[in-house]
């Protein structure tokens, strides 16, 4: 990558970081003003929103001191092998829809796959064999319920 | 007395004394390898002791962060890579020393430094914590709210983050508490009308989140790093040149650690980091430090894991967390619907002496683990990430929604794997995120209280000597290096002109 973009992306992420929570502060300031108020009788000791109005407002407050006495400094940008990860964590969150250990197992066997393992018994082992192992210690041990699904209804019938 | 006692008889029961061998192996195991360190495997842990009785159950994770503090030293010496951050300086003597055909001697010095710091600090808490929970006992509301922000205002100096980016990243701890229903007023905040944020975050799915999931994705950044291990025949207990070289130096670290492990959210990092300097500046042969000197592994070690034992001080004597790890042992006592703090060693004290004995007890554990199986271990630090951190992924997500079987958990563990990612990315550490998420809500309710106590009058809280003491002590904490370090400055002038 240029030495010049690689430059202006830093200077962007710079900005954006510290805009970003004073945005997302201010929004969360905004809900607090939204909570009941309670009567002096019932309000025991301070209101429902004071301590989070106190704390946001802090936020802030440090948040600005950060941008001129500590900015953000990004070390290295982010690889595809982190954005292909953080991919693979959506397909995950939709294959549970259909089956949490078809989603773990398909998941981990692709993330096993998308790092470098190339051995198909390593990869079966990952995809198959822990998934398999961590349900029945689970389901048997701790006999923990997981949620109905393609696979898991083989089993709970 | 009675409850010293009756914690050293729990220990005789078969089932705890295996379930604490399998964890101290298993901490051995999540030390040595990179990546995963006494916090994470704490936080993945934590789902599996559940349905186990408190004892067991808290035992298990107080082995787990024993053992594998002391395992970082394993991939440290054996190749240059801190299994924990509180190896960080064994690397710089240990691996020298491996270089040199020394690992076996490096590591026998790590294992023995490593629990003499750890018996030293379980003793010390044996000591200390009953009487500071004495102490604590009759803390009123107001006392509590300035120690708990005492407590916070420590996180300015943890974790890899910066004062100012630890104290954004605590706040937004705090924040998270918030979620759910106000305890004082019954008043809904942040629910946007969902059921499942009525009860609030998790503690656990978010624990998992930023110590496990976003660590997976920082490994995912590391997939070109090649590890090589040096080959080690044996390893060999130090002899009486290197004891007599060392035992001033273990002894001194092992009270640094002891006492960094004491202060609130300070852990074995900080405590190892002092431990190597002062020994360093301790030495006769100073100049020897980072070429592979004994005393620099004996140093660090006896203080990262002298500083377990104090971290577990105000842990169970005060209710706040005296390290990342001890915040997740924190949630897991929480879990099991065990409050600590002062009354803990009137109403549960039979608990908390087992808890001490099973810490003295992994503690010689993991030394004739460490010394019968290093070798086995050193092989250990060899697995390829494709294969471990999948399989992390898939106990992280269970563990997550293990808790309350609920899916929600999960999401909340994922988004806050990602969200811990970005954070680390951006100079924020997760610690003080998880930190305050566990403090934020006994903060605002000491607050609340102590307002109805003082009649809303808030300014009297500077009356009170206690509270006023622990307020200065939290100004300290928060300004103290930023005065002190301008103060330094304005002298580096006149120091230069003199010279």
């Amino acid at each position: 990558m240029p030495q010049g973009s690689g430059e202006k992306r830093h200077q962007f992420e710079r900005w954006l970081i510290p805009g970003l929570i004073i945005a997302f502060c201010l929004g969360a300031y905004w809900l607090t003003t939204t909570f009941k108020t309670m009567p002096p009788i019932l309000k025991r000791g301070i209101q429902p929103s004071d301590f989070p109005q106190l704390l946001l407002l802090l936020i802030i407050f440090l948040t600005l001191i950060m941008v001129w006495k500590d900015p953000i400094q990004i070390k290295e940008r982010i690889q595809g092998s982190t954005w292909g990860t953080i991919f693979l964590f959506g397909i995950f969150a939709s294959l549970t829809s259909i089956d949490l250990f078809l989603a773990l197992g398909m998941f981990a066997a692709a993330l096993a796959v998308f790092w470098g393992e190339r051995r198909v018994s390593v990869v079966a082992l990952i995809g198959i064999g822990v998934p398999l192992l961590i349900f029945f210690m689970f389901d048997l041990v701790f006999e923990i319920r997981f949620p109905r699904g393609l696979l898991t209804n083989l089993w709970y019938g | 007395m009675e409850s010293l006692i009756n914690g050293l008889i729990s220990l005789s029961d078969p089932y705890l004394l295996l379930l604490l061998l399998c964890a101290t192996i298993g901490g051995v195991i999540i030390g040595a390898l990179p990546g995963l360190n006494a916090t994470t495997g704490a936080a993945l842990l934590l789902p599996f002791t559940l349905t186990m009785e408190p004892v067991p159950a808290i035992a298990v994770m107080t082995a787990i962060y024993c053992s594998a503090t002391f395992a970082g030293a394993i991939t440290a010496i054996l190749i240059n890579t801190p299994g924990t951050a509180a190896s960080a300086t064994t690397c710089l003597d240990g691996y020298p020393l491996a270089q040199r055909g020394e690992a076996g001697r490096a590591l026998g010095m790590a294992v023995v430094s490593s629990t003499f710091g750890g018996i030293f600090s379980v003793i010390c808490l044996m000591l200390a914590a009953p009487l500071l929970a004495r102490a604590a006992y009759n803390f009123s509301p107001p006392e509590y709210f300035a120690l708990t922000l005492f407590g916070l205002s420590m996180l300015a100096s943890i974790g890899d983050g910066s004062a100012l980016k630890n104290l954004i990243a605590g706040g937004f701890g705090i924040l998270i508490a918030m979620i759910g229903v106000d305890n004082l007023t019954t008043v809904e905040r942040f629910t946007f009308g969902s059921y499942e944020l009525y009860e609030g975050i998790g503690f656990v799915p978010v624990m998992i989140g930023v110590f496990g999931i976003s660590e997976l994705l920082v490994q995912s950044q590391n997939l070109h790093i090649k590890r090589e291990a040096i080959k080690m025949k044996s390893i060999e207990l130090p002899t009486r040149a290197d004891y007599k070289k060392t035992w001033q130096t273990i002894l001194r670290s092992s009270g640094i650690g002891t006492f960094i492990g004491i202060l609130p959210a300070e852990g074995a990092t900080v405590a190892s980091m002092i431990g190597y300097n002062e020994a360093k500046r301790w030495s006769k042969t100073p100049e020897e430090f980072g070429k592979g000197a004994i005393e620099g592994v004996a140093g660090s070690e006896a203080a990262n894991n002298a500083a377990t034992g104090g971290a577990m001080v105000p842990t169970l004597a005060l209710g706040i967390p005296g390290s990342a790890t001890a915040a997740v042992i924190l949630a897991g006592l929480m879990v099991h619907g065990i409050r600590p703090g002062p009354t803990m060693f009137t109403e549960q004290a039979d608990f908390a002496y087992a808890i001490f004995w099973s810490m003295m007890l992994v503690n010689i554990l993991f030394f004739v683990i460490g010394l019968k199986g290093a070798k086995l271990f050193a092989r250990v630090t060899l697995i390829k990430g494709q294969v471990l951190w999948p399989s992390v992924f898939v106990f992280s997500i269970v563990g997550a929604y293990a808790l309350d079987q609920s899916m929600f958990d999960v999401w909340v563990a994922l988004a806050s794997g990602v969200i811990g990612f970005f954070m680390r990315r951006y100079g924020f550490s997760v610690v003080p995120l998880a930190i305050g998420l566990i403090l934020g809500g006994m903060l605002e309710m000491r607050l609340g209280q102590s307002m109805i106590m003082l009649d809303e009058k808030w300014w009297l809280m500077f009356t009170r000597p206690l509270t006023l003491f622990f307020l200065v002590l939290t100004a300290l904490a928060l300004f103290g290096p930023s005065i002190w370090g301008r103060l330094v400055k304005r002298r580096a002038p006149i120091d230069s002109n003199g010279e």
